[in-house]
């Protein structure tokens, strides 16, 4: 081999490598967008998610205009869940030969470098290039990440396709899963209402009464500065705090008649049979715990376990206050309602006693909105 | 000689790292750019080195063998000569208090494993300026 064809040969051997490392840069960013992504997505709702994939890839690529365009359940179409640039907000696109329902019907991305030269130029008027990608889901397609030209007036590349597919396949995942988990909320809180029914249809004396327990304890709750997610617990704990009374015979439930010591004991047992019901809810168990010690007392004088303050769960002491003043304020086969001002005068005399200071100091916070 | 003359005029990165994947990546990344690099495995003879070289960022990786590349940092901060020279610490320890550690021995950024190439080019930029002076 001849100095020439050797230096030739290293000089074809550097550009080979050069142009190696160039790819496994490429490869490397695809890997780190990926991983980065990933854990940005988790947990977060359809809206979330659109707004960082949205941000993501305005700053990874520089473009001005992007459409996350998501199929309807109900109709043959895609819709705009959120865009910026130069695409219409309400932009719909109903199923027909169009480069975005290409895009999803043939799972590759569409790319046009020069779309008015294409067939599509009608369809948008204001873009010179543009990429179209499509949102796979592990079932079935959710939508298409749309994107318009770059601000630097730069071409498309491969790698850009290649960043797209990626961002957007995770993305798709990461919605599919926000789908699913509202799925199973919507059917949670439909099963948690089903019980509300089940419970109030019982006896007509107690009907609103959870969803009205449910509304003070939230209201006295955010007044004490508790946070979103132990309101949401508690929201369930109070609509249910009451799901024990299923076993009770309904001719105590309705009796005009002052109760007997034993027919009183048998509704006393309200709280644990609740807690029973419930309890192979494992992940329930700070729920569970609030049904079963609604009808504690502060100072350990209460039914059952005779649990004192602070030993009783918050979640428990709120829904006594709350539970406490929606029956004084409502008419009983026994007794008629009383007014307001009693029911509330009775709270706070027995604050400390029967109640958790605190949380009657809270419910004096709100009680006028609560009666409004 | 003519190599020389033209990278007086560029900014200059060194970067210290185990892995010669990320070295090469990175080396890639910035001398497509404009920057002048220098890449080395160890952390042996980092300090003499930064002063030899005075360069203009430094990337460092934090589990090197021998002297950690945190110590370096610290060194480097300590240092009258080296002080004002910006450090990265590129790394795949990303838990809060490592972060918070790092920054605490004076790093300018705290750049986690796998990260984005492009990105790290843009901060590069952001913290030194663009290649040519």
């Amino acid at each position: 081999m001849s100095a020439t064809s050797s230096n030739n040969h290293i000089r074809q051997l550097q550009s080979d490598l050069d142009q190696t490392v160039h790819e496994l840069s490429d490869v490397y960013e695809e890997i780190s967008i990926l991983y980065h992504i990933s854990q940005t997505f988790a947990g977060l709702t359809v809206d979330e998610i659109c707004n960082k994939l949205l941000d993501e890839v305005q700053t990874m690529l520089g473009v001005e205009t992007i459409a996350i365009m998501l199929v309807d359940e109900e109709r043959p179409e895609v819709y705009t869940a959120l865009s910026t640039g130069g695409w219409k907000a309400d932009e719909v696109i109903t199923k027909s030969d169009h480069i975005v329902w290409d895009a999803i019907e043939k799972n590759k991305p569409q790319v046009f470098c020069d779309i008015k030269n294409s067939p599509h130029n009608n369809t948008f008027k204001k873009m010179k290039a543009i990429i179209a990608c499509p949102m796979a889901g592990k079932k079935k397609s959710l939508g298409a990440l749309v994107i318009g030209e770059k601000s630097s007036g730069e071409e498309f590349y491969s790698s850009d396709t290649k960043f797209l597919m990626a961002i957007s396949s995770q993305a798709a995942l990461a919605i599919e899963n926000a789908y699913l988990h509202q799925e199973l909320e919507g059917f949670f809180f439909g099963t948690v209402m089903a019980f509300v029914k089940a419970i109030e249809s019982r006896s007509h004396w107690t009907s609103g009464h959870s969803e009205r327990v449910t509304r003070y304890a939230a209201a006295i709750a955010r007044e004490m500065g508790m946070d979103s997610e132990f309101r949401d617990r508690l929201k369930i704990c109070a609509l249910l705090h009451d799901i024990g009374k299923i076993a009770t015979p309904v001719e105590l439930l309705d009796k005009r008649e002052t109760l007997e010591n034993d027919e009183l004991t048998e509704i006393e047992q309200h709280p644990l049979t609740g807690a029973t019901i419930l309890g192979e809810l494992k992940p329930f168990k700070d729920i569970t715990n609030g049904i079963r010690y609604h009808h504690e007392k502060w100072d350990g004088n209460g039914v059952h376990e005779k649990l004192k303050g602070e030993a009783i769960p918050l979640m428990a002491r709120i829904i006594a206050v709350a539970d406490a003043f929606d029956a004084m304020m409502s008419d009983r086969p026994y007794r008629k309602k009383l007014p307001a001002d009693r029911a509330t005068k009775e709270i706070q005399i027995n604050s400390g006693t029967q109640f958790d200071p605190d949380v009657v100091a809270a419910f004096m916070n709100v009680k006028n909105t609560l009666l409004s | 000689m003519k190599e020389r003359k033209k990278t007086a005029f560029m900014k200059k990165v060194l970067i210290v790292d185990d892995e010669p994947f990320i070295l090469m990546i990175v080396e890639d990344k910035l001398k497509k750019a404009g920057y002048h690099v220098i890449t080395r495995r160890t952390s042996s003879n980092a300090m003499a080195l930064v002063k030899k070289e005075t360069p203009d960022l430094v990337i460092m990786d934090w589990m090197l063998p021998g002297i950690s590349g945190l110590d370096i940092c610290k060194s480097l901060g300590e240092d009258p000569e080296t002080r004002g020279i910006p450090v990265f610490m590129l790394t795949a320890k990303g838990q809060e208090a490592d972060e918070v550690q790092g920054y605490q021995c004076g790093i300018k950024q705290y750049i986690t494993k796998p990260f984005s190439p492009k990105a790290l080019l843009k901060l590069i930029e952001e913290t030194i300026g663009k290649p040519e002076q």
